[in-house]
């Protein structure tokens, strides 16, 4: 087993060696000038620089901050507010088509609307991420409540199980692995719209300072925030799978 | 539309604690249900006296397990009643436990044996510090004492299905309904499991209602049996087993009144098959 995951992890670093390389070999050959598209040595150089004494650091954690902040409020609200609904069969009908007309809105659409009401604030960007992040805790827990064995409505019946007690021992564990997976797809949402809030909203942040490299040619500065933002992707899904495979340990044993 | 009446029977062996007919736990009064235009029982009428069991045998599409959850309070009568200790059944109640017979899909996959047992306690309120030494005693009266921390994706059929009786036995039911429980695991298993069940009914008392589809396990485990007969449901024949208890797999299986029981059962069955 250890074997394995080992094997696969090396499996995955020569894929990611192999980009690497490729990379190389095409700044190498300046196939694309080297003013819009630095060499991997160029980037991780800024990279460095940027981490150990330049402002990228604490741009980085303002755009995790924000990307958590919004997460989070998306996270309580969705599936707070997924319960309710998927709870009842007639909320489901009633709010159900509204939903399917809110959720294809682009969230980036949304901006200029709350540019509106909030203004050029940090509370603008976080209302933005919380919005577009919304949909897949939303769904995934109205889905998840939907789908529940219905034996179990009988066996909870049987047992006298009270309203909150159905909600909370038995629907809520059984939509978890949709819930989990929605998680994975709102943290992800979330980080790309605290990068576009940045941009749009002028905020600290990595969002803003990729702009800012890249209008004044500063390409090095720019891939190494691509880089940084890939790796704030990369970690925050790893975390999540890792909770996953702990809370959801039940249906491993199933394989 | 056939109603039958029937007086309570004691107990072999219990005659000292003979209920009378006013004492029924179990009281159906004249119950039909009706799908639309389509009625699937068609008036039944039936007192079970506590500590009983009965076996519920018939044809397939007779009804069997549409009784049995009215019994549990899941399926409202259409008209008539079931009463439970003379006041009328509204719908579920914690003295009702029922077992069904899809274990997988009873039990919640994502807590283990002791978190499913444990469910039942929740529900009624059962302290959280009492609760770890009565789900130990309960896993250990149903052989699972082992295995409290699997799930029960790790556990097999016969494993599954005794825990669904562990959880219901938690509800401390006076009246325990069961459907068709055994009727998916092998041989062995089942014998056992008839065996653990009337071990534990006899010890706690509780009344059983138990449907199959096996002619040998009605005989083997009931008291009485309920022969339905279909479109509608309705009671065909009531068969009383005179077999001493405790009951054993070979002697009880042997003795001949079993076996006259046995032709008797399969007569009316296949009259009515054809």
């Amino acid at each position: 087993m250890k074997h394995f995951s080992l094997r696969k992890l090396l499996l995955g670093c020569g894929a990611l060696a192999l980009f690497i390389l490729a990379w190389k070999l095409v700044t190498d050959a300046k196939l694309v000038s080297p003013i819009f598209f630095p060499g991997p040595e160029r980037t991780y150089a800024a990279l460095v620089k940027g981490l150990s004494g330049g402002a990228m650091l604490s741009q980085t954690l303002e755009t995790v901050q924000r990307m958590l902040l919004g997460w989070l409020l998306a996270s309580f609200v969705g599936v707070f507010l997924g319960a309710l609904i998927g709870v009842s069969r007639r909320a489901r009908a009633f709010i159900a088509p509204t939903l399917e007309l809110l959720r294809p809105l682009p969230a980036s659409a949304m901006i200029p609307i709350a540019i509106a009401f909030l203004g050029f604030s940090d509370n603008m960007v976080l209302v933005v991420i919380a919005f577009g992040a919304l949909w897949p805790m939303l769904l995934a827990t109205i889905h998840g409540f939907a789908a529940m064995e219905p034996r179990l409505y009988e066996v909870s019946a049987v047992l006298g199980l009270s309203r909150a007690q159905v909600i909370w021992k038995l629907a809520l564990p059984s939509a978890m692995p949709m819930i989990l997976a929605s998680l994975r797809l709102g943290l992800t949402i979330s980080l790309i719209l605290a990068v576009v809030g940045e941009m749009l909203a002028s905020r600290q942040g990595l969002g803003q300072s990729i702009l800012a490299a890249s209008r004044s040619f500063r390409s090095p500065d720019l891939f190494a925030g691509i880089v940084i933002l890939g790796a704030i992707g990369l970690v925050g899904s790893r975390l999540l799978s890792f909770a996953e495979r702990r809370l959801l340990r039940w249906q491993a044993v199933n394989r | 539309m056939v109603v039958t009446q029937l007086s309570t029977r004691p107990r072999q062996g219990e005659d000292n604690s003979t209920p009378t007919s006013g004492e029924a736990r179990i009281r159906i009064r004249d119950v039909t249900l009706s799908y639309g235009s389509l009625q699937i029982i068609g008036g039944i009428s039936l007192d079970i006296a506590p500590g009983e069991t009965i076996s519920v045998i018939g044809p397939s599409g007779c009804g069997k397990t549409t009784l049995l959850r009215m019994l549990a309070g899941l399926a409202r009568p259409t008209s008539g009643s079931v009463e439970l200790d003379g006041s009328v059944l509204g719908g579920p109640n914690r003295s009702i436990a029922i077992v069904f017979q899809d274990y997988g899909k009873a039990l919640l996959p994502w807590r283990t044996a002791a978190g499913n047992v444990s469910l039942a306690l929740e529900a009624r309120g059962c302290p959280g510090a009492e609760r770890p030494a009565i789900i130990r005693e309960l896993l250990e009266k149903i052989g699972l004492g082992r295995h409290a921390d699997k799930y029960p994706a790790e556990m097999s059929g016969g494993m599954q299905q005794r825990l669904q009786i562990a959880r219901c036995l938690a509800q401390e039911p006076k009246v325990l309904l069961m459907d068709e429980p055994f009727g998916a695991l092998d041989a062995m298993t089942r014998q056992a499991l008839q065996d653990e069940v009337l071990g534990l009914v006899a010890t706690t008392g509780a009344t059983m209602v138990f449907v199959t589809h096996d002619l040998e396990e009605a005989i083997y485990l009931g008291d009485r049996i309920i022969c339905l007969q279909p479109n509608p449901g309705r009671v065909g024949r009531v068969v009383d087993v005179r077999l001493a208890r405790p009951r054993d797999q070979l002697l009880t299986r042997e003795d001949h009144e079993f076996l006259r029981l046995r032709r008797e059962l399969y007569d009316l069955i296949k009259d009515d098959h054809q």
